[in-house]
C-alpha cells in the first residue's frame, strides 16, 4: 500500500484515513506493507496495545519531502526556508514533478522483494508508483480516491495534478471513492465509467482515551455559546463562508463565540477580513491545533460548522459528533451522506446556516436530540467495518483478475 | 352469508410549512405556510386522485344500487379545497348528493388534541361535524380519530359527543386470535367527571350515544390494496377484483372494513398501476356475487343487534407505522418537545379571543408537522421520508420551532393589547383594529398545504 502521510505525521484527513483503513484492515486478516514518503514517521508509537497491530505490519519508509497538498508553489517555499541537508534537498530537487518521479522510482524499488495480492494507492501522489508497481508484480491495482484536484481548487485544477489524477484512475483494476459524491464527480469531471467505481466511505474509530470535559472555560463560569470551525484556511473549506455566517449570527446572538481552528494560507487575509468585518470580538483564531485542544475545542463548542465548498468525505464532522457535538455540514460534502441527525445546508447559503446555529442554541430539545442520535453513525462506519467492505473488493479482484 | 363490505377513505392535507427564518419572527405577521408549494401539491393529488376518483366514484355508486361508501375529509382539507380546489369540493358534493356517500367526523385540524386537551379536542370535532352539515347537509354519526389514534377512553368520549360509532385499527395483539370483521365495542366503564363535565360542554351532536360500536380495520385486505397493489414482488401480483373478493368473501365475518388513505387511488400507486380499472371492476364483482358495500352507519345498523366482542384497548393504538403505536409523532425529543410547546400556548391563545391568531395555532396542531420530525430511519423511517416535504427531520422541527417562537410573541402582544383595552373602558379603536386585522387575513390565502399523510405501512 502506497500512502503519503500516517499519524502522528498528518496534516489532514487523508492521513488519518490511511491509519483507519490500515488498522482495521489488519484487524480483518490482511497483512499490509506501507509504502510512506517521509522518513520520520513513526506510526507504532500510537498504536496502543487494543490495535496488536504491527507484528504483521513492516513498514517501508522512503524519505521525501512531499507534502499531500502541495502545489507547485507552496513546495517551493517549504524547500526554500527548510533547513535541510543540502545533499537531501538536492535528492528530491526543486520540481514538484521532479520530486514525484523520484518518490515513484524509490518506491518501485523498496517494493520490489515483497509479494503482494493488491497494490492499493492513495491519491495522485502515489498513483504512478501505484502503477508501476502493479505492472511490475503484475497484481491488481486499487487506487483510493480522497480528494481531487477539482476539490481543492475550487474546480480550477492544475492540469498537470489532475492529470496524474486521470491516469491513476485509468489505470486502476478497480476505484475506491470516499463517497457518492466524489465518484459522481470522477464520472462527470474525468470521465471514468461508473462501473468502475465502488464508494467505500471512511470510518471513524472512537479513541479509547477520550477524556471527558477538561477544559470547559477559560475565563468563568458563564461561557460564551461556541461555533467551531476546524480545518485547514484554504479555499476549499470555505472559512470566509464561516465568517459570513457569523457576522449574520452575531445580529440576533451578540454574545456567541467563533473559533476557526487550522492553519492555511488563508489565514492572514482571514484575521485581516475578520477585523474589518468588525468580528474582533466574536472570533478566536487558534492556529494549527493538535491532540487534546482539538478534542477540548470539540467538547467546549455548542455547534460545529463544516462549510467546504467541495469536500470529497469530511473526517471532521464524524469526529465532532464523536465529541458529542451537533454539526451542520456542507450539501456539497461527502459525510452528508452518511450523516441523518444533523443540518446540512449549501455551501453558501450563509443565511440557512446561520438559521441553523441560531436553531441550535435557541432549542435544547433539538440540540440535545443530535448529541444523543448523531453518534449511532459511528458504530456503524467503524474502520473494522469499512475495512472488511475493502477487502471484499480485493478478493473479488485476486479471483477475478483477468491478469 | 357474504360480508358486508366497509369502504372509507381518508382524505387529508396539511398545511406545510415555508421556510421561515429567524429574521421573519417577530417582524409583523409572516405567514407561516407555504402557500405555493401546498397549492402545487393540491393541484397535483387532485388532478390525479381527487378528480379522476370521485368521478369514478360518482359513477359507480350511480350505477349499482348496493354500493355505498364513507369518507372522512379533514378540515384542513377543506380549508384547501375552499382555497386551491372548488372543483374538487364541488365534487364531493356531487358525491354527497346521491345520498349514498357517508361522511365521517374527525378533528377539523387533523390533530393529536386527543392525546392532549379534552376541551381543545371536543371544540375541533364540533367544528368539523358543523363544516360537515353545511356542506353536505348531512350530520356526522361515526367518529375517526387523526390516524385511527384509539383506546378506550376515546370510545367513551366520542359517545358522549354523540356519536354511535368509531373506526379503529385492528391490532393483532389486541384481536388475539379474532377476526377483525366481527363487531366491536369498548369495555364499559365510567369517564372521570372533569372529562364528563369537558365534553357535555361542547358536545358536538345534540346528545349522548347510548352505545358505541367499534368498526376495525382489516389490515391485511386494506394494505393489499393501498400498499401492495403495485408491488411486483408480492406474491399476489397483479392484483384482480375476482381474487380480491375472493379473498373478501373467504376472510368471514359480518363486515370487510376496508380503510385507506384515499390517494391510494392514483397518488400512491398511479393510474398506469391499473389502479382505478381495478376500482371500477370491484362493484361489478360483488353484485354478481351478492356482496353489499355499506356505509359505517348502515353497518353497525345492520348488526346492532348481533352478538358483539369486546375491544379492550388501554394504551394507544394507531395505524401508523409497522408499530400502530404513536411512535410516529413523539417517538423523539423534537418531536415531544414540539407536540408540548403548542399545547402550551392554549390557554394563552384562548384568552387573546383572536380567530385569526387561534386559527394558525390551531393549523399547527396537524399531526403532519410533527411526523416529519420522525427519525425512525432504520424501520419505517423510509416512509417518513417519502411523505415529507422537508429535507430531513430537523429541518421540519427548524421551520416548526421559529413558527411557534413567532406565535407566542404575537400572542403575548395581543394580550397586551387586550389588557389594555380593558384598563380603557371604551376601546373602540382597539376593536377596529383587531377586525381590519382579521379582514387582511381573510383576503389573503392563510397557507398552503400539502398532502402527506402518515400512512400506515404494513408489515
Amino acid at each position: 500500500m502506497f500512502g503519503w502521510e500516517y499519524p502522528p505525521k498528518h496534516l489532514g484527513g487523508l492521513g488519518v484515513a490511511c491509519q483507519g483503513l490500515v488498522r482495521g484492515l489488519l484487524k480483518n486478516g490482511v497483512r499490509v506493507t506501507l509504502v510512506l514518503p517521509h522518513s520520520n514517521a513513526q506510526p507504532e508509537e500510537n498504536m496502543h496495545v487494543v490495535f496488536p497491530t504491527d507484528e504483521m505490519r513492516e513498514s517501508v519508509l522512503v524519505p521525501s519531502l512531499l507534502n499531500p497538498y502541495d502545489d507547485e508553489w507552496t513546495y517551493e517555499q517549504r524547500i526554500l526556508t527548510h533547513s535541510l541537508p543540502k545533499e537531501e534537498s538536492s535528492l528530491y530537487g526543486h520540481d514538484l514533478g521532479q520530486a514525484v518521479e523520484q518518490f515513484t522510482a524509490l518506491s518501485v524499488e523498496m517494493t520490489k522483494n515483497i509479494h503482494a495480492d493488491v497494490v492499493h494507492c492513495h491519491d495522485w501522489m502515489t498513483y504512478e508508483a501505484g502503477i508501476r508497481a502493479a505492472k511490475h508484480h503484475d497484481k491488481p491495482l486499487v487506487t483510493h480516491i480522497h480528494a481531487t484536484e477539482f476539490d481543492r481548487t475550487d474546480f480550477h485544477p492544475n492540469e498537470w495534478i489532475a492529470g496524474k489524477e486521470r491516469r491513476g484512475l485509468q489505470m486502476a483494476d478497480r476505484i475506491v471513492a470516499v463517497s457518492a459524491y466524489t465518484k459522481n464527480l470522477l464520472v462527470s469531471h474525468y470521465g471514468i465509467s461508473v462501473g468502475k467505481i465502488t464508494v467505500l466511505h471512511n470510518g471513524h474509530d472512537q479513541p479509547h482515551d477520550m477524556v471527558k470535559p477538561a477544559i470547559l472555560s477559560q475565563h468563568g463560569k458563564k461561557r460564551h455559546p461556541l461555533i467551531l470551525f476546524l480545518g485547514r484556511m484554504t479555499v476549499q473549506k470555505n472559512p470566509l463562508q464561516f465568517l459570513e455566517v457569523a457576522k449574520r449570527v452575531r445580529v440576533f446572538m451578540p454574545d456567541v463565540e467563533f473559533v476557526m481552528a487550522g492553519d492555511g494560507p488563508m489565514l492572514p487575509f482571514l484575521i485581516d477580513r475578520a477585523c474589518e468585518m468588525g468580528l474582533q470580538d466574536n472570533v478566536i483564531f487558534t492556529g494549527k491545533v493538535h491532540g487534546r485542544d482539538v478534542r477540548a475545542l470539540y467538547q467546549a463548542a455548542d455547534c460545529f460548522v463544516m462549510p467546504s465548498l467541495s469536500e470529497p468525505f469530511g473526517l471532521v464532522a464524524l469526529e465532532a459528533i464523536a465529541h458529542d457535538t451537533p454539526v451542520i455540514v456542507s450539501k456539497q460534502s461527502g459525510v452528508a451522506e452518511v450523516l441523518d441527525h444533523a443540518f446540512k445546508v449549501d455551501y453558501w447559503d450563509t443565511d440557512k446556516m446561520a438559521d441553523c446555529i441560531i436553531t441550535i442554541l435557541r432549542e435544547e430539545p433539538l440540540s440535545a436530540q443530535l448529541k444523543a442520535e448523531a453518534p449511532r453513525i459511528l458504530r456503524r462506519l467503524s474502520w473494522k467495518n469499512q475495512a472488511h467492505k475493502l477487502r471484499s473488493i480485493y478478493t473479488d479482484l485476486i479471483h477475478h483478475s483477468t491478469r | 352469508m357474504a360480508p358486508l363490505v366497509t369502504f372509507y377513505f381518508q382524505v387529508h392535507q396539511p398545511y406545510r410549512l415555508r421556510d421561515l427564518r429567524i429574521s421573519d419572527i417577530g417582524q409583523g405577521e409572516p405567514d407561516y405556510f407555504d402557500a405555493e408549494k401546498n397549492r402545487a401539491i393540491f393541484r397535483k393529488v387532485a388532478e390525479k386522485c381527487y378528480l379522476p376518483a370521485n368521478r369514478l366514484m360518482l359513477e359507480l355508486v350511480q350505477q349499482y344500487p348496493e354500493f355505498q361508501i364513507a369518507y372522512s375529509l379533514s378540515g384542513v382539507f377543506l380549508d384547501q379545497c375552499r382555497e386551491y380546489g372548488e372543483d374538487v369540493l364541488e365534487s364531493f358534493r356531487q358525491l354527497a348528493h346521491t345520498g349514498k356517500v357517508e361522511f365521517l367526523a374527525e378533528t377539523y385540524y387533523h390533530s393529536l388534541s386527543s392525546l392532549k386537551s379534552v376541551e381543545e379536542f371536543a371544540l375541533q370535532v364540533r367544528k368539523h361535524v358543523q363544516t360537515i352539515q353545511e356542506l353536505f347537509g348531512q350530520t356526522p354519526q361515526v367518529f375517526r380519530n387523526t390516524e385511527l389514534i384509539y383506546r378506550n377512553e376515546l370510545a367513551h368520549i366520542a359517545r358522549l359527543m354523540g356519536f354511535r360509532g368509531i373506526i379503529a385499527e385492528g391490532a393483532d395483539h389486541l384481536l388475539r386470535g379474532r377476526s377483525p370483521n366481527d363487531l366491536f365495542v369498548p369495555p364499559q366503564f365510567r369517564l372521570p367527571r372533569s372529562i364528563e363535565t369537558a365534553v357535555r360542554k361542547i358536545r358536538p351532536l345534540s346528545r349522548r350515544a347510548q352505545d358505541i360500536h367499534i368498526l376495525l380495520k382489516n389490515y391485511r385486505l386494506s394494505d393489499d390494496v393501498a400498499f401492495r397493489f403495485s408491488d411486483k414482488s408480492w406474491v399476489g401480483f397483479p392484483l384482480h377484483a375476482d381474487t380480491f373478493t375472493d379473498w373478501l368473501t373467504g376472510s368471514g365475518g359480518h363486515t370487510v372494513n376496508l380503510f385507506m388513505d384515499y390517494e391510494t387511488f392514483g397518488e400512491h400507486q398511479w393510474a398506469d398501476t391499473g389502479i382505478f380499472d381495478f376500482l371500477r371492476a370491484l362493484p361489478r364483482v360483488w353484485q354478481e356475487r351478492g356482496i353489499k358495500a355499506a356505509t359505517p352507519s348502515q353497518t353497525i345498523e345492520a348488526w346492532e343487534h348481533e352478538h358483539t366482542h369486546e375491544y379492550d384497548v388501554h394504551s394507544f393504538i394507531s395505524w401508523a407505522d409497522s408499530e400502530r403505536d404513536l411512535s410516529a409523532w413523539q417517538g423523539n425529543r423534537i418531536q415531544s418537545a414540539a407536540i408540548d410547546a403548542v399545547y402550551a400556548l392554549e390557554r394563552q391563545v384562548k384568552e387573546t379571543g383572536n380567530p385569526l391568531l387561534l386559527d394558525i395555532w390551531r393549523r399547527l396542531q396537524t399531526s403532519d408537522h410533527f411526523y416529519y420530525m420522525s427519525t425512525k430511519y432504520w424501520s419505517d423511517g423510509d416512509v417518513h421520508k417519502y411523505f415529507s416535504p422537508y429535507d430531513s427531520p430537523y429541518e421540519a422541527y427548524r421551520r416548526y420551532s421559529h413558527a411557534l417562537c413567532d406565535l407566542k410573541q404575537r400572542v403575548a402582544a395581543a394580550a397586551d393589547a387586550t389588557e389594555e383595552r380593558t384598563a380603557v373602558s371604551s376601546q373602540p379603536s382597539a376593536r377596529l383594529k383587531v377586525s381590519r386585522l382579521q379582514k387582511q387575513h381573510l383576503h389573503k390565502p392563510a397557507a398552503d398545504h400539502s398532502k402527506l399523510k402518515a400512512s400506515p405501512r404494513k408489515s
